[in-house]
């Protein structure tokens, strides 16, 4: 069984990898998680997860260079598939292999998020919220990121993604945010899965280059990104249907 | 919401308001932005937006559009760009009246949150800003948030729009359009 997530926000500064890593480590306390860094242009999952050294990534295996095995790491109870930060590597890499990654990953997986780009602009943008089943939306907030989020929910839902949660980040003012979580909840989708107050914690974390529920496991933005965990439903699906969707995604060559 | 028209510092169309907010705060400029909506598909975009400025923070907003002002007057300029930006320069002493309209202001920070979504500048602007506006930041916040989600049809049109997007790039990218999705 297998569910592909992708972990989107349309704007960045919301805490899109954070929430990745966080969510991946509490879902990995009951199921197999593989984090794939969808952002090739952006990589940000490998500061995160102590993989900075690393010297094959998903780069390699989108230029065609490298097997996926060779950039997967086994980290924090989860397969991490880091993307590298060389201009060049991004250059090369083709992203529309990337439907054969996750589809070669769904085989021994229960739970594949990807991080996603933080933008709407191009194909290699949204090919992440085309190639997975559901759209975690990570919102702020504010008026700019609800509106980024409800672009996400569109774009989505046009090309056949559901929403299978929104996620609150960055909740400066928690007392407040539950007078307008349900009204948030009204034009999305999916349901509130956890309001995460922005916390010291998950910048040490950062600093650490260690997934938050790692570093500050007893933080209260750790205890909210399990909270969510545990709203979230994964639908189990036959991992050979997936890889089988997954290769069949129609996804003409760069023109 | 009655201003004289100061010095014409810069007027161009922007299509975000990340680096005026910047200029404004680097220049220490006082005096105001009028914003007026470059999108004709927008319902209510008549009317402009002003943004009055002290020493570079952002002071009081209001849309002669919607009436609004305050956070509520963010809400309203925050999804209505690209804008047609006039910055203008003025004394401090004609805008000290405006400045005192208690349903106008806005907490420092605000502008970049909501306008922009910009983090990082709204804590600066928070550290420039006199403490007794900046106590209440994150809470006022919220009722912008509050005021957008109110809005329905201001959201329906997001989404409209976002969709017709979606639609017309499924073509040129090569995805598939789910019907009635």
């Amino acid at each position: 069984m297998v569910e592909a997530f992708a972990v989107a926000s349309g704007k960045g500064g919301t805490g899109k990898t954070t929430s990745t890593l966080a969510l991946g480590m509490a879902l990995a306390d009951s199921h197999e998680v593989t984090i794939i860094d969808a952002d090739t242009g952006m990589a940000n999952v490998l500061f995160h997860a102590g993989l900075a050294d690393v010297e094959t990534t998903l780069h390699e295996v989108l230029a065609g260079e490298a097997g996926v095995e060779e950039a997967t790491y086994e980290r924090f109870g989860m397969t991490v598939v880091p993307c590298g930060t060389s201009l060049a590597g991004f250059q090369e890499a083709d992203p529309t292999r990337l439907r054969d990654v996750v589809a070669d990953l769904a085989a021994d997986t229960d739970v594949i998020l990807l991080d996603s780009p933080a933008a709407l602009s191009s194909r290699t943008a949204v090919l992440p919220i085309v190639l997975a089943d559901r759209v975690i939306v990570v919102l702020q907030p504010t008026v700019p990121s609800l509106s980024d989020g409800l672009k996400v929910q569109e774009y989505a839902t046009t090309y056949g993604t559901g929403i299978a949660g929104l996620l609150f980040n960055r909740v400066t003012a928690e007392e407040g945010i539950e007078r307008v979580a349900d009204k948030t909840e009204r034009y999305f989708e999916g349901d509130l899965l956890a309001a995460v107050p922005e916390s010291d914690a998950v910048r040490a974390a950062r600093r650490a280059s260690r997934p938050l529920l790692a570093h500050a496991p007893d933080s209260a933005a750790a205890a909210q990104y399990r909270e969510a965990a545990e709203s979230l439903t994964v639908r189990s699906g036959e991992s050979t249907a997936v890889a089988d969707r997954f290769r069949s995604a129609v996804i003409p060559d760069q023109p | 919401m009655k201003l004289p028209r100061g010095r014409l510092v810069r007027s161009r169309v922007v299509s975000s308001l990340a680096t005026p907010l910047r200029t404004v705060l680097d220049r220490e400029l006082t005096g105001y932005a009028r914003l007026e909506s470059q999108d004709a598909m927008l319902l209510d975009a008549d009317g402009a937006g002003v943004l009055t400025f002290e020493d570079g923070v952002p002071a009081v907003a209001y849309h002669t559009g919607t009436d609004a002002g305050g956070v509520d007057a963010l809400a309203d300029i925050a999804v209505a760009g690209p804008h047609r930006l006039e910055l203008y320069e003025l004394d401090e002493s004609a805008l000290a009246e405006v400045h005192d309209a208690d349903e106008l202001v806005v907490p420092p920070g605000l502008a970049a949150e909501h306008l922009v979504g910009d983090g990082d500048l709204a804590d600066r602007l928070r550290e420039a800003g006199p403490e007794d506006r900046t106590a209440a930041d994150h809470d006022r916040g919220l009722d912008a948030v509050a005021s957008f989600l109110e809005d329905e049809e201001r959201i329906d049109s997001i989404r409209d729009r976002a969709r017709a997007e979606a639609e017309s790039r499924a073509d040129e990218w090569g995805f598939d359009v789910t019907d009635g999705g």
